[in-house]
C-alpha cells in the first residue's frame, strides 16, 4: 500500500472503476456463455481478464500496459478467426452436416412412426389446488380409458361415482379435488405436457394436439458403449463414418449427419478433383493478369491527373480534385452495378447513345471473353484512379523543387526530368502501395462478382467463366447454387488463397526494404 | 474492501439479469417471414394471439437470407419455431436434421391441391404447410398483342413483327439469357426434365440430353438465333422494356404484376402456348410454412398451422393480401374469378414442381452457364446440355451441393 499512496490517488480510482466494471462484464458474460454451454470461450474470456487485472495491477508488467488492448484485438479478430478458419477447413461442416454429433443423434431420437392400426386418445386435463395435472384419455376405439399424472396409466371407469359429469355431456367435470381446465389454461401448460410420454401396452403416447395423444414409436436409438445407432423397426444397425450414420449391412445412410473432422480431404479434393484443377490454371493466369493490369492502368491514369494537378499553372484544383474524387467516395457495390447496366449489349448507355450513334458498333460487352475482360478492367480503372491519384498527389510534393531546377539547368528536357527524377523517387514511397494494391486486387471479389459475375461462360465441362479470378471462382465452387454451403471446403480454399496473397505479400516487404536502402543511397 | 464491494454489487446486477432472462413466458411462437408476408401475418397472429392468449413475435426477414439463416441459428437454439419458405428449400433444410414434419390429418390433407403437398414432401414426411403456388406465364400488352398466341410459332410470329432491335421495340423477352428457372418450359414442353420424377426427385436420373429437352431448346436456340430474344437480358431489365411498352410479350410469374398495373398497361396473362402440340411445363413454386424441428412449442406450434393457419378465412386472407394463386381448395374458387390470378392458376396447374431436393443447388449453376452458351450461339444445345450434366453429375458425386 505505501508505494500507492505515493502515485496519483485519482488515477488508482479510475483503474479500479475499470477494472471493476471490467471484470464486471466478464462475469455477467461468462454466466451467459455457461447457460449456453460455451465452457471454451469461458475459459478464454477468464483467462483474459485475469491477464489484464494482472497487467494493470502489476508495477513489474508496466511497460506491457499499453500493448494488451492491441494484443488482446490482434488475437480477437486476426489469430482467432484464421484458427478457426483453418479449424473448419478440415470438417465437412456443409449441407446436411451442419449439427453437431449430439444433436444429430437427438434428431434422429427425435424421428418415430406409429405402430400398425395406431389408437389415438382424445383428453381432457385436471387441476387441483396444488396445481398437479392429471389427464384423462379415451381411446378412439372407445375401449379404454385411461388417468394418468404424467408415468404411469390408470385404467378407469368413468362409471365411478367420484368422476361428475353433473350435465351429463359425457365430459367428465371433476373428481376427487381435481377440477377440469379450460383451453386456455391448458395452453399455458402446454410445454409440460408436450414432454409428458405415458406408456400403454409398452408404446409411449405423445401429445399431437390441443385435443389429441398419440402413439409414437421412437425409431432410433443411440447405443452408447458401442456408439452405433439401431433402427427400432428394421433392426439395422449404423455405424459413424465421417459425419454420417451408414448401416453396417445395406448402403442405408441416415439424415441427418453431423460435423466431423475429415482431415485434409477438403485440401486433396482441391488438388485432385478435376473439376477443380482443370481450368485452374487458366483462371490463375488471368487472375495475374487482372491484378496486374488494374494497378497500371489506375496508376498511370491516377499518375498522369496528378502530375497535371501539381503543375502550378493549373487553376481552380480544389474543384478539379473534388470532382475526380468522386468515384472513390460513391461505394463500390453502387456504381458496380451502375457500370453493369451501362455495358448492356441492348439496352446500355456506353452501346446506345455512344458507340452505335459515333461509330456505328454495338459490341457484345458480357457475351465475349475479351471484351468482358475489358469492361471489367474500365470499371475498375475508373474506381481505383482516385486513390492513385492522391497517393500520387502527396507523393510528388515530397520531391524537392531544387531537383527540377538543376536538372533544367543541365538541359534535361521534360520527359527526361519525368524519367530520371519524378519516377524513381515517386516509386520509393509509391511503390509498396503499388504492391499492396495488386494483393487487394487479386482477391478483388466485388468488382468481379457485381459486374459480370465471372460470365461469360467457358465452352467445356466447366463451372469457371472467362472473367472469373481465383476468389470468385471459388466462390461458385463452394457456394455454387441457390444456398449451397460446403464451409468445409470453401475455408480450405480460403486457407490456400490467404498462403497466396502471404507470399505476394513477404515480396512485398522485401521488396519494400530493397527500396529503402535504395533511397538511403539516394 | 473497495474492490470486494464492487465485484459484489456486479455479481448481483449479472444474476438478477439471468434470472430475469431465463423466466421466459410460456407459449411463445417465433415466426420467421419476408417484408411482404409480414404486413399479411401481422393482423392474422394477432387475432391468434387473442384466441389462444399466448404470444406471437413476428421477426422480419430479407427473403433471400431467411435459408441461410435458419441453417446457422437453428441448431444453436436461436432459430424461430416456425418460418416461411419456398418448398424447394425442403430437401436441403430436412437433410439438416432442421424441420419437424407437420402431423395433418387425412381430412385436412384432402383440403389442400395434391401438388403443393407433394412439393413439400420428402422422404415420405410432409415438411410444410403450404398456402400459394406460382409459375411463370406470358404476360402481353393488348395494345402490341391484339391476338394473344394460341401457338408456340404464332407467338414467334408476332415477336417476329414486332422486334426491331434499331428503335429498340421487342415481341419477346423473359428474364435472365440463361435463367434455367424461366427457361425451363422449354427444357420440359417435348418432356425433358432436370431429374426424374419417381415419387419423389432422383438424382441419379438427370433428363437434360433426353430428346425432349434438346428439342424444346433448339426452338430457344433458333429464337435467339433469329434474333426474337434480346441478350443479355436481366429481370429488371425484362421489367423496364415491358412496363415502358417496349416489348410485346414477357414471360415470367405473378410477382411482375404489381409493377405493369403500376406502369398503366393494358395487359393480359395466358398460360405458355403450345410448342408443336405440347403444352410446356413451367416450374412451380408452392409458398409454405416450415415447422422447425428447434421449436420450442411443438404443439402450440403445430396447432397454430393445422387448427388456425389451414381454415378458410385466414387461407382467403392470406390470398386476398398477397395475390398469389391459392391452393387451399375452398379458396381456389374464389381465386378463379379475377381473370389474372385464374390465368397463373392455370399456368401452374400444367407445370412440374420445382425439385425439391438438395442435389437441385448443383445445378442452377451449371445450368445458367449452359443455357448462357447456347443463346449466345458459341454451343449448339446437344452439347452444352451434355457439358451441364458432366459438371452436374461430378457436382452430386462429390457432395457439392
Amino acid at each position: 500500500m505505501t508505494n500507492l499512496l505515493n502515485e496519483n490517488n485519482y488515477g488508482l480510482f479510475f483503474k479500479l472503476i475499470f477494472l471493476g466494471l471490467l471484470d464486471a462484464i466478464g462475469i455477467w458474460a461468462s454466466v451467459l456463455l455457461y447457460f449456453q454451454g460455451a465452457y471454451g470461450f469461458i475459459v478464454a474470456l477468464l483467462l483474459g481478464a485475469a491477464t489484464i487485472n494482472y497487467v494493470f495491477l502489476s508495477d513489474r508488467t508496466y511497460p506491457i500496459r499499453y500493448m494488451v488492448p492491441g494484443l488482446i484485438f490482434l488475437f480477437a479478430f486476426v489469430v482467432y478467426p484464421i484458427g478457426y478458419t483453418f479449424y473448419l477447413s478440415t470438417t465437412n461442416y456443409g449441407t446436411g452436416h451442419i449439427l453437431s454429433k449430439q444433436q444429430a443423434i437427438e434428431s434422429l431420437k427425435g424421428q418415430y412412426y406409429q405402430p400398425e392400426d395406431p389408437v389415438s386418445y382424445s383428453f381432457e386435463a385436471y387441476k387441483n389446488n396444488q396445481g398437479d395435472i392429471k389427464l384423462i384419455l379415451q381411446s378412439n376405439t372407445g375401449d379404454k380409458t385411461y388417468l394418468t399424472g404424467g408415468e404411469k396409466l390408470t385404467e378407469v371407469n368413468l362409471g365411478n361415482e367420484r368422476f361428475v359429469d353433473s350435465d351429463e355431456d359425457g365430459t367428465i367435470e371433476s373428481f376427487g379435488d381435481y377440477e377440469l381446465m379450460s383451453r386456455t389454461e391448458v395452453i399455458g401448460v402446454l410445454q409440460k405436457l408436450q414432454k409428458w410420454k405415458p406408456e400403454a401396452n409398452g408404446v409411449a403416447l405423445q401429445m399431437s394436439n390441443l385435443t389429441t395423444f398419440d402413439q409414437r414409436i421412437s425409431r432410433y436409438e443411440y447405443l452408447e458403449e458401442r456408439d452405433r445407432i439401431r433402427d427400432r423397426q428394421t433392426g439395422e444397425l449404423f455405424r459413424p463414418e465421417e459425419g454420417t450414420f451408414v448401416s453396417t449391412t445395406t448402403d442405408r445412410s441416415l439424415e441427418p449427419g453431423y460435423k466431423a473432422t475429415v482431415g485434409l480431404e477438403n485440401f486433396s479434393r482441391i488438388f485432385t478433383d478435376p473439376m477443380i484443377t482443370g481450368p485452374f490454371l487458366r483462371v490463375f493466369t488471368w487472375t495475374f493478369i487482372w491484378a496486374f493490369m488494374s494497378v497500371l492502368t489506375t496508376f498511370v491514369l491516377g499518375l498522369g491527373i496528378a502530375i497535371i494537378l501539381n503543375d502550378s499553372r493549373l487553376r481552380l484544383k480544389p474543384l478539379y480534385k473534388g470532382l475526380l474524387i468522386l468515384p472513390y467516395a460513391i461505394p463500390a457495390f453502387i456504381s458496380a452495378l451502375i457500370w453493369r447496366g451501362f455495358f448492356n449489349t441492348n439496352v446500355g448507355i456506353i452501346n446506345t447513345k455512344l458507340l452505335q450513334p459515333l461509330l456505328g458498333l454495338s459490341p457484345a460487352w458480357f457475351q465475349d471473353p475479351l471484351l468482358a475482360k475489358v469492361a471489367v478492367l474500365i470499371v475498375n480503372l475508373w474506381l481505383g484512379f482516385p486513390y492513385m491519384m492522391v497517393v500520387c498527389l502527396g507523393a510528388l510534393q515530397s520531391i524537392q523543387p531544387e531537383l527540377y531546377e538543376v536538372a533544367k539547368v543541365d538541359g534535361a528536357s521534360p520527359f527526361q526530368q519525368f524519367r530520371k527524377i519524378t519516377l524513381p523517387l515517386l516509386m520509393v514511397s509509391v511503390g509498396p502501395l503499388l504492391i499492396g494494391s495488386f494483393a487487394f486486387n487479386f482477391n478483388n471479389f466485388n468488382i468481379i462478382f457485381l459486374v459480370t459475375r465471372g460470365e461469360p461462360p467457358i465452352v467445356g465441362a466447366t463451372t469457371a467463366g472467362s472473367t472469373d479470378i481465383l476468389i470468385s471462382y471459388t466462390y461458385k465452387l463452394a457456394f455454387g447454387g441457390q444456398g449451397a454451403t460446403q464451409y468445409g471446403l470453401a475455408a480450405a480454399i480460403s486457407i490456400i488463397i490467404f498462403l497466396i496473397i502471404g507470399t505476394i505479400s513477404a515480396i512485398n516487404f522485401h521488396y519494400t526494404g530493397a527500396l529503402e536502402e535504395m533511397s538511403e543511397n539516394v | 474492501m473497495k474492490k470486494a464491494l464492487i465485484i459484489t454489487l456486479s455479481l448481483t446486477l449479472v444474476l438478477g439479469t439471468v434470472f430475469a432472462a431465463s423466466a421466459k413466458k410460456a407459449g411463445v411462437l417465433e415466426i420467421w417471414t419476408d417484408k411482404v408476408r409480414y404486413e399479411i401475418l401481422k393482423p392474422i397472429t394477432e387475432d391468434f394471439e387473442d384466441d389462444y392468449s399466448v404470444d406471437v413475435e413476428l421477426s422480419q426477414i430479407n427473403y433471400d437470407d431467411i435459408r441461410s439463416q435458419f441453417n446457422k441459428a437453428a441448431p444453436s437454439q436461436e432459430g424461430p419455431d416456425i418460418l416461411i419458405g419456398a418448398h424447394d428449400w425442403t430437401g436441403e433444410l430436412a437433410q439438416n436434421g432442421l424441420l419437424e414434419p407437420i402431423i395433418m390429418s387425412e381430412d385436412l390433407k384432402e383440403k389442400f391441391t395434391e401438388v403443393s403437398l407433394d412439393a413439400f414432401t420428402y422422404n415420405d414426411n410432409i415438411y410444410g404447410l403450404p398456402y400459394s403456388m406460382e409459375a411463370i406465364a406470358l404476360i402481353y400488352n393488348k395494345e402490341l398483342v391484339e391476338e394473344p398466341p394460341e401457338t408456340w410459332d404464332e407467338l414467334m410470329e408476332a415477336a417476329r413483327e414486332l422486334t426491331n432491335p434499331e428503335e429498340k421495340k421487342y415481341g419477346f423477352v423473359y428474364p435472365g439469357t440463361g435463367d434455367p428457372y424461366h427457361t425451363y418450359p422449354f427444357i420440359s414442353a417435348h418432356g425433358g426434365y432436370i431429374f426424374k420424377y419417381e415419387g419423389g426427385f432422383n438424382p441419379d436420373q438427370l433428363g437434360l440430353t433426353t430428346e425432349g429437352a434438346l428439342k424444346g431448346l433448339r426452338i430457344l436456340d433458333k429464337m435467339y438465333e433469329d434474333g426474337l430474344i434480346p441478350q443479355g437480358i436481366d429481370y429488371s431489365t425484362s421489367q423496364g422494356l415491358f412496363t415502358e411498352g417496349d416489348a410485346g410479350m414477357w414471360m415470367t410469374g405473378p410477382w411482375a404484376i404489381s409493377g405493369v398495373k403500376e406502369a398503366g398497361i393494358d395487359f393480359g396473362v395466358m398460360k405458355l402456348p403450345p410448342m408443336d402440340g405440347n403444352q410446356p411445363k413451367p416450374f412451380v413454386g408452392v409458398n409454405g410454412f416450415y415447422l422447425s424441428s428447434y421449436a420450442e412449442d411443438m404443439v402450440l406450434a403445430n396447432e397454430f398451422l393445422t387448427n388456425y393457419v389451414a381454415t378458410e378465412d385466414v387461407m382467403t386472407e392470406l390470398y386476398e393480401e398477397g395475390n398469389r394463386p391459392p391452393v387451399y381448395k375452398p379458396v381456389r374458387e374464389k381465386a378463379k374469378d379475377d381473370p389474372t390470378t385464374a390465368a397463373f392458376l392455370e399456368s401452374a396447374s400444367v407445370g412440374t414442381p420445382m425439385p425439391n431436393i438438395p442435389e437441385m443447388n448443383a445445378t442452377w449453376g451449371a445450368l445458367t452457364d449452359k443455357l448462357q452458351l447456347i443463346s449466345q450461339q458459341k454451343q449448339e444445345p446437344e452439347a452444352a446440355m451434355e457439358a451441364a450434366e458432366e459438371i452436374i453429375k461430378e457436382a452430386i458425386g462429390q457432395g457439392e451441393y
